[in-house]
């Protein structure tokens, strides 16, 4: 009886909740319950031509307020696009769960899971309006993790299933800058490059590493993980300390610890093993890290770009590669490949404070 | 007593070594006291001289503000020694120049960069008595001051130079430089530099030197960022572009008097890597190819009127399958004749993932003439059937005759790990192809450097290809060996040929033009004209004999990673004063010769001008029989035993349609359809033919 009566407050709650893409940190509750989740899904049948068609959001799609069982996520550290927002949900089918696999892995997700990642920009000029771009699935059928992207139409009333890539113009302002960007909404070979191990799909960001942090839901600040546990997306077996990454933009992190973050959600979708570009001579991942020789310190880099001399170059921004890649935005040296067309200064930053730290002397 | 002197004698000392004092500028130093001898130096606070040491002797080029110089005057001949390599300067970063003549027009005997530890600098040379060198620090990398020391040796003799070397010019352009090639269809080699909006094309002039003109363009909505290739693919006399970038694919057709370019930018998304122009259908028009980087290969098919339509591997109505692995993993495409079969085969490099999405594939083409006389163009995927299917890293390979026995082998550069060397070991008897792998000892492992841009060219015009990798050159021995040379040329650029003295020359993307210092080798440079095949003779084959040997070459459009090099084709003669026979043998089957062609000149050669008429050789002494034949044809020439022969069969328009070594006096003609045949033999050097009707 008391149960019921918190989740009529949590309901009543919710619907006085005025859910917008500004309310990045905050989201409406989700509990599992008698009541049923009105999504519709069939992991096994050809997507929805539109957005609307999974019930994923109620009330005005644009609000992406979500239904019963759409759960809001937030990982850790997240890949750098452009300066995009992201707001990302989860849904899984009844009665299944998640379970651990390691700190470093994807959780051990059933089919039918699908995740819910919507690009947007709070504040596109002209008219210092918010802008959805895009929302793209990713979700487990019988054969394994498949994509779907739906674009947004103009008035943001609708998104339409398009996996074959396109471009869009946008002029932003984020932290007070103002930027231009021919944004690039992926291909269905873009989604794979990046999420692929040898010739499966694969997520990147649900791993424990990377989701063990408190979210702000609507009634309550709660771990994520103890979080889906507790709706029953996870299975209770988690061990009692996992070893997580540090959020590449806390000052209170050593140097160290923030630029292992920034690396692990920015390269290691390629600069791991079975990945796109595995054959070089730097391991990124978090769970990969045996010390700052796999980050590319005192490592010769595959291929000389002059006056580059090492992939870190301890203490020496001007003779490091990887400044180089990160700090460009001409294609054919750029890194990450994929997803960015503008530096991401802050990243730079950062990068730049981190080599600048490094004391030891290359042989 | 004593030691007051001592004391004195010290200091003394202590003042002749530490008196010469860091001067601003050159002119300067001529005022301030000479070094004449070794010491320690130091350069207090920081590099503030204002004139910049040029020109710049070592690594990394401009961007120095500011100098240091000091002038010395050695006493005797000595090897020298200048360091910044003390203890003292550990963590610092250094630059040095050293130079002979007078101010203002300084020649660079030495400099360094960073041979020391670390960022910090040694350079060595030979000093003569008496002889005003001045040197010169700057804060390309930190203007901190130093300590440096010089040191005098006995003198030590360099090492012997490469076999060649090369002279760096400067020559501005604007843009991206990506080509070395001709535009205009003079067959100069000219300069090629792209932006968005603008292609810069510095022609070269047959007096030496270039003109430079900018051409606007529509804004492109690719740029050459992966790739550039160029051909004349609508044969209107002026090179075309084609700019591969990582989501697509623009074409830069040049009009009909190469003053403007119209841009054609395809839709479909393409993460161009290496690009090439061939003519896949064998149609006589040249096609486009571009390596995908995550999906299958695509191609560009020209309906003759220099119209392209786009096709993809795998998908829909595209008529061949040329690399086409769904993820892709296509990174350096380049098209050989491999198996000698008269066609342009295609090699595809292949980096990243799981082991088969990165197994190198050879493309055989299959063409043949079917009962209608109709050319039928297939392509067979066969590397694992000739021991190139390799899940090494490599992004581009180099396909050259090596050894000088007939057939092309292979360099595959590894972008990551070991490279490959292989052996051409085809039976010119049964046409089989396999290859060895000859990588242990050939000297190749020597170069532990690795990279994306392998290309092939004789540099010292010895008659032996050498190899360009990532700046360094293997010089060929001519046997499957090499003998390494490190940073002898740019990095990254272009090859071809900026002074059409005969010897390759490099243009770095850096924007430096690496003149070759030539050698008193001879050379033949040759144009390739095709009419009936594609006008700029793109996967022609030529042969040479000299009194060396025989020396073979493919005609390319494409060849490393990311840049273009010389259409032109160039051969090394050696000291050989004589070329006895020039064949090029056109993708139509056409067949010109040239006997005793001039040598040390430049060639234009047009399709079907030069062929070889075969009525004069048409001798009783060569019997066939059985005469029609359905399988095979017995030869009978004098009643020799006919080895190691080299034979053609040509077709009654001329087009050769078989070729290969006999061992025995038999010949296998059941591949080729009904018809009258001229068979062609040379026999210790007497060409010998007949007619035959195969049934």
């Amino acid at each position: 009886m008391v149960k019921n009566y918190a989740i009529l407050l949590v309901i009543i709650f919710s619907g006085l909740l005025q859910f917008s893409c500004s309310s990045e940190e905050t989201y409406v509750p989700i509990q599992q319950s008698a009541a049923t989740s009105p999504v519709i899904f069939n992991p096994e049948a050809t997507p929805f031509n539109t957005l609307s068609e999974y019930h994923f959001f109620e009330g005005n799609l644009k609000d992406l307020s979500p239904v019963l069982g759409v759960l809001p996520y937030q990982p850790i550290n997240s890949l750098f696009t452009d300066y995009a927002h992201k707001k990302r949900f989860i849904w899984m089918p009844e009665n299944q769960k998640a379970t651990y696999v390691n700190d470093y892995s994807i959780l051990n997700f059933p089919d039918g899971t699908v995740f819910i990642k919507n690009f947007y920009y709070q504040n596109t000029l002209p008219n210092n309006l918010p802008r959805i771009i895009e929302t793209r699935l990713m979700y487990k059928s019988n054969e394994g993790w498949k994509f779907a992207n739906y674009i947004w139409n103009d008035n943001q009333t609708e998104a339409y299933f398009d996996l074959s890539g396109s471009y869009t113009d946008v002029t932003f302002i984020e932290n007070g800058v103002t930027r231009n960007t021919t944004y690039r909404i992926p291909s269905a070979a873009e989604c794979f490059t990046c999420h692929k191990s040898e010739i499966n799909s694969i997520p990147i960001g649900p791993k424990p590493q990377n989701l063990n942090k408190d979210l702000a839901y609507a009634d309550g600040v709660k771990n994520q993980l103890q979080k889906w546990i507790e709706i029953g997306y996870l299975e209770d077996n988690l061990p009692n300390t996992i070893n997580t990454v540090s959020n590449w933009q806390d000052p209170t992190s050593t140097l160290n610890d923030r630029i292992r973050g920034y690396l692990d959600i920015n390269c290691a979708h390629c600069h791991s093993q079975d990945r796109h570009c595995d054959y070089r001579p730097v391991r990124f991942a978090f769970g990969d890290y045996q010390g700052e020789v796999s980050l590319g310190v005192c490592v010769d880099p595959d291929t000389p770009i002059a006056p580059y001399s090492k992939i870190v170059e301890p203490n020496n921004i001007a003779r490091s590669l990887i400044h180089f890649r990160l700090n460009n935005t001409q294609e054919e040296y750029r890194m990450p490949l994929l997803g960015r067309t503008l530096i991401h200064q802050e990243g730079v930053i950062l990068l730049e404070q981190w080599i600048t730290s490094l004391t030891q002397n290359c042989e | 007593m004593k030691k007051p002197l001592l004391t004195i004698l010290i200091c003394l000392i202590t003042f002749l070594i530490k008196a010469q004092t860091n001067s601003n500028s050159c002119l300067d130093a001529n005022t301030d006291t000479a070094i004449v001898g070794p010491g320690v130096f130091t350069i207090n606070g920081i590099i503030d001289g204002t004139e910049i040491p040029t020109p710049i002797c070592a690594a990394n080029g401009t961007g120095a503000t500011n100098g240091e110089w000091y002038r010395y005057i050695p006493t005797n001949d000595y090897t020298v020694t200048i360091s910044t390599d003390l203890t003292q300067n550990s963590g610092k970063d250094t630059r040095l120049h050293i130079y002979s003549g007078t101010c203002g027009n300084l020649t660079c005997v030495a400099g360094d960069d960073d041979s020391g530890t670390n960022f910090l600098s040694i350079a060595e040379f030979n000093v003569i008595a008496g002889t005003t060198y001045y040197i010169a620090f700057d804060d390309k990398w930190n203007d901190s001051g130093f300590d440096w020391q010089l040191t005098e040796g006995a003198v030590v003799l360099p090492p012997p130079p490469a076999p060649v070397t090369f002279t760096q010019q400067t020559l501005p352009t604007t843009g991206t430089n990506r080509a070395v090639v001709d535009m205009n269809g003079d067959f100069l080699d000219d300069v090629v530099a792209v932006t968005a909006t603008n292609i810069n094309i510095n022609y070269q002039l047959a007096t030496g030197g270039f003109n430079t003109v900018n051409i606007a363009t529509t804004s492109a909505d690719f740029t050459p960022n992966w790739s550039l290739a160029a051909a004349d693919f609508d044969a209107n006399g002026y090179t075309d572009l084609l700019y591969g970038a990582g989501q697509g694919v623009t074409f830069m057709k040049a009009n009909d008097t190469g003053t403007g370019f119209t841009e054609i930018s395809g839709s479909e998304y393409v993460f161009s890597q290496r690009s090439n122009f061939a003519d896949l259908n064998m149609d006589g028009h040249l096609d486009a190819f571009v390596c995908h980087d995550v999906e299958p290969t695509v191609y560009y098919i020209n309906d003759g009127n220099g119209n392209l339509q786009y096709y993809q591997s795998t998908v829909g109505t595209a008529p061949f399958n040329l690399g086409d692995y769904s993820s892709g993993g296509h990174y350096g495409s380049i098209f050989v004749d491999y198996d000698n079969d008269g066609d342009s085969d295609l090699f595809i490099a292949k980096c990243g993932g799981e082991e088969a999405r990165r197994l190198n594939q050879m493309y055989r083409n299959d063409s043949y003439y079917d009962a209608s006389n109709t050319l039928v163009v297939n392509y067979t995927e066969v590397a694992s059937q000739i021991g190139l299917s390799d899940p090494m890293q490599t992004w581009s390979s180099s396909w050259g005759d090596f050894d000088n026995d007939g057939d092309m082998d292979v360099f595959v550069g590894a972008s990551s790990g070991s490279h490959k060397l292989m052996r051409n070991d085809l039976d010119a008897t049964t046409g089989i192809v396999t290859f060895t792998d000859v990588t242990a000892g050939s000297g190749v492992l020597d170069m532990t450097d690795t990279g994306i841009e392998n290309v092939t060219y004789d540099f010292d015009n010895d008659g032996i290809l050498d190899l360009a990798s990532n700046g360094n050159i293997l010089i060929g021995n001519g046997d499957m060996t090499f003998n390494l040379y490190t940073s002898i040329l740019p990095s990254a650029g272009s090859f071809g040929d900026l002074n059409t003295d005969g010897f390759i020359d490099a243009f770095s993307s850096a924007g430096s033009i690496y003149m070759n210092d030539t050698t008193t080798n001879n050379w033949i440079t040759l144009n390739t004209v095709g009419n009936v095949s594609n006008i700029n003779g793109i996967g022609a084959r030529i042969t040479i004999e000299t009194a060396l040997g025989s020396q073979i070459r493919d005609v390319r459009s494409g060849d490393g990673f990311r840049y273009m090099n010389t259409l032109n084709t160039h051969f090394g003669l050696g000291t050989a004063t004589t070329i006895t026979s020039l064949t090029v043998e056109w993708p139509s089957g056409i067949v010109d010769v040239i006997l005793n062609p001039t040598i040390n000149q430049t060639l234009n050669i047009i399709e079907g001008q030069n062929q070889l008429s075969l009525d004069e050789f048409l001798l009783s002494d060569l019997i066939l029989y059985p005469n029609p034949t359905t399988h095979s044809l017995n030869l009978n020439y004098e009643n020799h035993l006919l080895k190691n022969t080299e034979y053609s069969v040509f077709d009654m328009n001329g087009r050769q349609v078989l070729k290969g070594i006999l061992n025995a006096n038999v010949l296998d003609v059941s591949n080729i359809q009904s018809g009258n045949y001229i068979l062609k033999i040379i026999s210790n050097g007497n060409i010998k033919a007949q007619k035959f009707i195969k049934n």
